[in-house]
């Protein structure tokens, strides 16, 4: 009798493979409908040309504070990066409510999760986000294909309340994408080195000004039997310790692209690059391999780390009792370079984009929000909250700079900033997950320097492909 | 347990058709919901379809997708991921299993509290459990490279850390959320035992050590066939763990076939790719399913 | 099995226990605590196991900044939904399964364990791309759906095997008594297996609400779940185990409800009743 059961299940099993082998030869057309054309064709210009003009030419001159909210009861979702800023959202959202009636639900995500549930909104078409913060690298992706909504007709509509002159010429890499721009200059980051002036200080030792001094500094401040450690990287496998080698890449004066713009990883300098990282390692606090952002930030305000480097926006955090425990010993300079090279400033950060999929009305309110950010008022606020500048003006309002009395220096670096060094190629994403598993995996001892790069040249090429 | 199957004298054409009825919405339900998407994806699985693609076009390719998966080396390295994974945290939870049910077999009122405390694991959200013992793994503080310290034991980068290390320590989380479940079906196991042999066997005056080799384990070898085939099952489908302690790394020491598939599809959305590489992963369960239910089809007859 | 046990033998059999209860126990000792633990103490080496500074922060930020209470209501629609439909849908289904003398029928019941044991992602792959098509990418319809088809293929099973064990004899008097197979089902046989009904309605329930990968792709902004809400707790700011340690409290109170309150029905759920007999 059992035998009999498992005879009907391999008939069953068998009348299976049958429809499998029907559907196939069937052949080419699946059961779904062909794909819907793509977002690209539709509203960007419908968006930017007459219907504002018609509804209400005032709003675009009076955002705040006037009788006139022509979005009031426009419902607008934010996707958030878990980022120092979203503090500042939190804050100025609801004053952004109050003046415009409209409405903005901000879903937090972190880097990872944001990439995934962004990309899946757009080549699902689903427009469950309006609005979004947009890394700096994935600008060209987003351009190449249109994810976002181009905000050039707007610009150019609103220039002249936008104050675009302000704007540091390098914070529009934060979006831009050949001539066209897929996000706003939302946080612009400068790449600095963070030390423990005090620790420094207590060793007689001045902040290195080349990666090799800094490896010197670095051994020469480890103490592993105290806990204490020369520099905190960024190690865990993924896009973090991908973004620290690229930094490193850049301070070497190294590229991860040849000279036609292809992505060329294994070269001899990269290699010499992540041998670099592989000898600072030995400096770092034990759970590096595991280091995200935030744990890294975490080691350095504990007090166990005498440098790191770090995006610029997360000084202020450093005075911040609260969660500090280095307020008052922390300096910051430009990150060292290799001997004999000019200083190189890299630049990162977000832009803030609209998504192409969402209504017309949808987009327009949402470039509200976006222009009413960017305003040199509400920056000082979005400043205050721990975001950070995209202008000029409030790198040099007096105000600001007696508050944060580093900011001279990072206007310094924004004004000589690359922001390119992690090159913002369409292909980015695959490029930086190739070297998020490789490079960790050479951190952690699985293979050699050479072997990392060349298996994460292969996987690249197999994946643009 | 009496079979269903043993043909019964009357067999109504009235029956069988309300029987039909009541089944009929399900059938639909699982033919639309579940067995409409794996032909589907059979389907996506000969195309070239990259949801990132511009246009989203789909190529036909034929069987590229199956050809190259068996020359990727990182299927290869997670395949052998999730065996390790697999053997490791089924022995593992079987031995314990067994032990912890030996140990709290006993019907006292404490030993029932503490079985049902030992139960909260599996009750609960595997991504917590994740995040939980990522917590605790944490080089710099967390709790168990502290006592292992103490204990003169060098957590080197930590345990999830460290490649040679990074695996156990995953299999440790997978163990600490499903022993208690091997020790549910081995209680009962235990529990459904006959004693003659045991009394026989103290007559002849055997030790309890060897009653338990010669008679306990030979007994529980049924029980030990559903225990092994329902947690390598299980355990074919994890994800939750890995995407929160390691995503797949250090280096690529606990990818598992499940979470590179997410990555490559849900991630990526290399569709076509993503949908051969979970066919490849859909034929290994399910010759694992068939022996499951062989099994179970003997004991139930 | 029972014999007489030496002094020394009880000592480590106790002491034994006592490992295994610290070792199952710790982890979720250290997240209620830490729950209630400022960030800065629950990064103090050596660990404050007992004595520390509490505060309900976590908590206060939990439910007003990370806004708990919408993945928690998410939570609810999408488990509460999966499994009453996965109970509508399977215990008919497994009573005709068990009750049917077709030999077809009969073993077509194990198509459903077999459907069971697919892969998660084998499944998520086609499902969302077909969701996508039919535009129901982000709405509670599409996790439900895709739960209940796990869900259900488990509660065939399950009460298919309940159904066996229920004696036939009041149903064929009560056929006799020309009662349709519909009534005999209603009114005689569903009663007797309410136990059933509750193990597998707790399975289900548990199945989905602890579910993550589905949730992941299937939900929008607005349909997240508990789980996906924990994992904002993470920042690129600070390491936030306090904020993941509260938010995970409200995610695990049915795990121990059931384990503790529930467990002899949830035993046999999640042993697909493979240990009962």
């Amino acid at each position: 009798m059992r035998s009999k059961t498992l005879k009907t299940i391999f008939q069953l099993l068998l009348m299976l493979t049958i429809v499998l082998l029907t559907v196939q030869c069937a052949g080419t057309p699946t059961p779904a409908p062909p794909t819907q054309p793509p977002a690209a064709t539709q509203p960007p210009q419908a968006a930017t040309q007459p219907p504002t003009a018609a509804t209400a030419p005032p709003a675009t001159q009076a955002p705040a504070a006037t009788a006139e909210k022509p979005y009031a009861g426009v419902e607008l979702t934010l996707a958030s990066m878990t980022d120092q800023y979203v503090t500042a959202f939190r804050y100025l959202i609801p004053i952004f409510e109050e003046q415009t009636g409209v409405k903005i639900t901000m879903d937090e995500l972190g880097y990872v999760d944001l990439y995934q549930k962004l990309t899946a909104d757009f080549v699902g078409h689903t427009a469950n986000y309006d609005l979004m913060t947009v890394d700096i690298v994935w600008s060209g992706e987003y351009a190449k294909n249109k994810y976002t909504l181009p905000l050039d007709d707007f610009m150019e509509r609103d220039k002249a309340e936008l104050g675009l002159d302000d704007i540091l010429p390098v914070a529009w890499t934060l979006g831009e994408w050949e001539g066209k721009h897929w996000a706003y200059p939302l946080a612009g980051y400068a790449n600095v080195l963070n030390y423990r002036k005090d620790v420094l200080a207590e060793h007689n030792i001045q902040p290195p000004k080349t990666t090799k001094e800094l490896l010197d500094v670095a051994k020469a401040l480890t103490d592993a039997t105290n806990n204490f450690y020369g520099i905190a990287l960024l190690g865990a496998k993924g896009p973090a310790v991908a973004q620290d080698f690229m930094a490193w890449a850049q301070q070497h004066g190294s590229t991860m692209l040849d000279e036609n713009g292809k992505i060329k990883v294994n070269t001899p300098e990269n290699v010499a690059v992540l041998e670099f990282m592989g000898e600072l390692i030995k400096y770092a606090p034990p759970g590096t391999t595991d280091y995200w952002w935030d744990q890294r930030e975490t080691a350095f305000r504990s007090g166990s780390v005498a440098m790191m480097e770090g995006w610029s926006i997360a000084r202020a955090g450093y005075e911040d009792p609260k969660i500090s425990n280095v307020v008052g010993k922390v300096d910051i300079t430009v990150a060292p370079v290799a001997e004999g090279m000019e200083p190189r400033y890299g630049f990162g950060g977000w832009g803030i984009g609209i998504n192409a999929d969402s209504d017309p009305k949808k987009q327009e309110a949402a470039w509200l929000f976006i222009k009413w950010l960017s305003t040199p008022e509400i920056q000082k606020e979005w400043i205050r909250h721990d975001g950070a500048p995209i202008r000029r003006s409030t790198l040099e309002d007096p105000e600001l700079v007696a508050e944060y009395p580093w900011f001279p220096i990072l206007l310094e670096s924004f004004i000589k900033g690359d922001g390119d060094y992690r090159p913002r190629i369409p292909e980015y994403s695959i490029l930086q997950d190739a070297l998020g598993s490789y490079v960790n995996a050479y951190l952690v001892g699985e293979m050699g320097a050479q072997a990392a790069l060349d298996a994460a040249q292969k996987q690249i090429e197999e994946n643009i492909r | 347990m009496k079979t269903p199957m043993i043909a019964r004298p009357r067999l109504s054409l009235g029956g069988e058709l309300s029987y039909l009825g009541m089944l009929a919405p399900l059938l639909i339900f699982v033919a639309a919901i579940a067995v409409y998407p794996l032909l589907f994806s059979f389907g996506i699985s000969l195309f070239k379809y990259r949801l990132t693609d511009p246009n989203q076009t789909k190529t036909f390719i034929g069987l590229a997708n199956y050809l190259r998966a068996f020359s990727d080396p990182v299927v290869i390295t997670s395949l052998k991921a999730t065996i390790l994974f697999v053997v490791g945290t089924v022995t593992t939870e079987i031995v314990l299993g067994l032990g912890l049910a030996m140990l709290l077999v006993a019907e006292t009122r404490l030993m029932q509290i503490i079985r049902s405390f030992l139960l909260i694991p599996m009750a609960l959200p595997s991504l917590v459990v994740g995040l939980v013992w990522k917590s605790l793994y944490n080089a710099d503080f967390g709790i168990i490279p502290y006592y292992l310290k103490l204990l003169g034991i060098s957590a080197g980068h930590g345990p999830l850390g460290e490649i040679s290390t990074a695996m156990p320590a995953v299999i440790l989380v997978d163990v600490w959320q499903w022993t208690p479940l091997l020790m549910v079906i081995f209680l009962a196991g235990l529990k459904s035992l006959p004693i003659e042999p045991y009394e026989a066997a103290r007559v002849d005056g055997a030790s309890r050590w060897q009653s338990f080799v010669f008679i306990t384990l030979p007994l529980l070898k049924p029980t030990f066939l559903i225990a092994l085939l329902l947690r390598t099952m299980q355990s074919f489908k994890v994800f939750d763990i890995i995407y929160a302690t390691t995503a797949g790394g250090p280096g690529t020491a606990t990818s598992v076939l499940n979470y590179h598939i997410y990555t490559v599809g849900m991630v990526f959305f290399d569709m076509g790719y993503a949908a051969s590489l979970a066919n490849i992963l859909l034929a290994v369960v399910a010759v694992l399913s068939i022996l499951y239910v062989m099994v179970l089809e003997r004991q139930q007859a | 099995m029972i014999m007489k046990q030496k002094a020394y033998e009880k000592i480590l059999l106790n002491g034994l226990v006592i490992l295994v209860i610290l070792f199952f126990m710790i982890p979720i000792y250290w997240l209620i605590t830490t729950s209630f633990k400022f960030g800065r103490e629950a990064f103090v080496i050596p660990p404050k196991w007992v004595f520390f500074e509490f505060t309900l922060d976590n908590y206060i930020e939990a439910i007003e900044v990370a806004k708990v209470g919408r993945f928690v209501a998410n939570s609810l629609i999408i488990s509460t939904g999966a499994t009453t439909l996965s109970l509508l849908l399977g215990i008919p289904a497994g009573y005709a399964f068990a009750r049917s003398k077709s030999r077809l029928l009969n073993s077509s019941s194990f198509f459903f364990l077999l459907l069971l044991m697919v892969p998660p992602v084998a499944m998520l792959i086609p499902f969302y791309l077909i969701m996508r098509n039919l535009s129901l990418l982000g709405t509670y319809w599409a996790v439900i759906l895709l739960d209940t088809a796990f869900d259900a293929s488990f509660v065939v099973w399950m009460m298919r095997s309940y159904f066996v064990d229920v004696p036939r004899e009041m149903e064929e008097a009560a056929l006799v008594d020309g009662a349709t197979h519909f009534d005999a089902f209603f009114k005689v046989a569903l009663p007797l297996s309410i136990p059933g009904i509750i193990a597998s309605a707790l399975y289900c329930f548990i199945f989905s609400w602890n579910d993550f990968l589905f949730a992941l792709m299937l939900t929008s902004p607005k349909t997240k779940t508990i789980p996906l809400g924990i994992l904002a707790s993470f920042s690129a700011v600070e390491i936030g185990w306090g904020r993941m340690a509260a938010m995970s409290m409200f995610a695990i109170i049915p795990a121990v409800i059931i384990a503790l309150f529930l467990n002899r029905y949830f035993v046999q759920g999640l042993t697909f009743g493979a240990t009962k007999g």
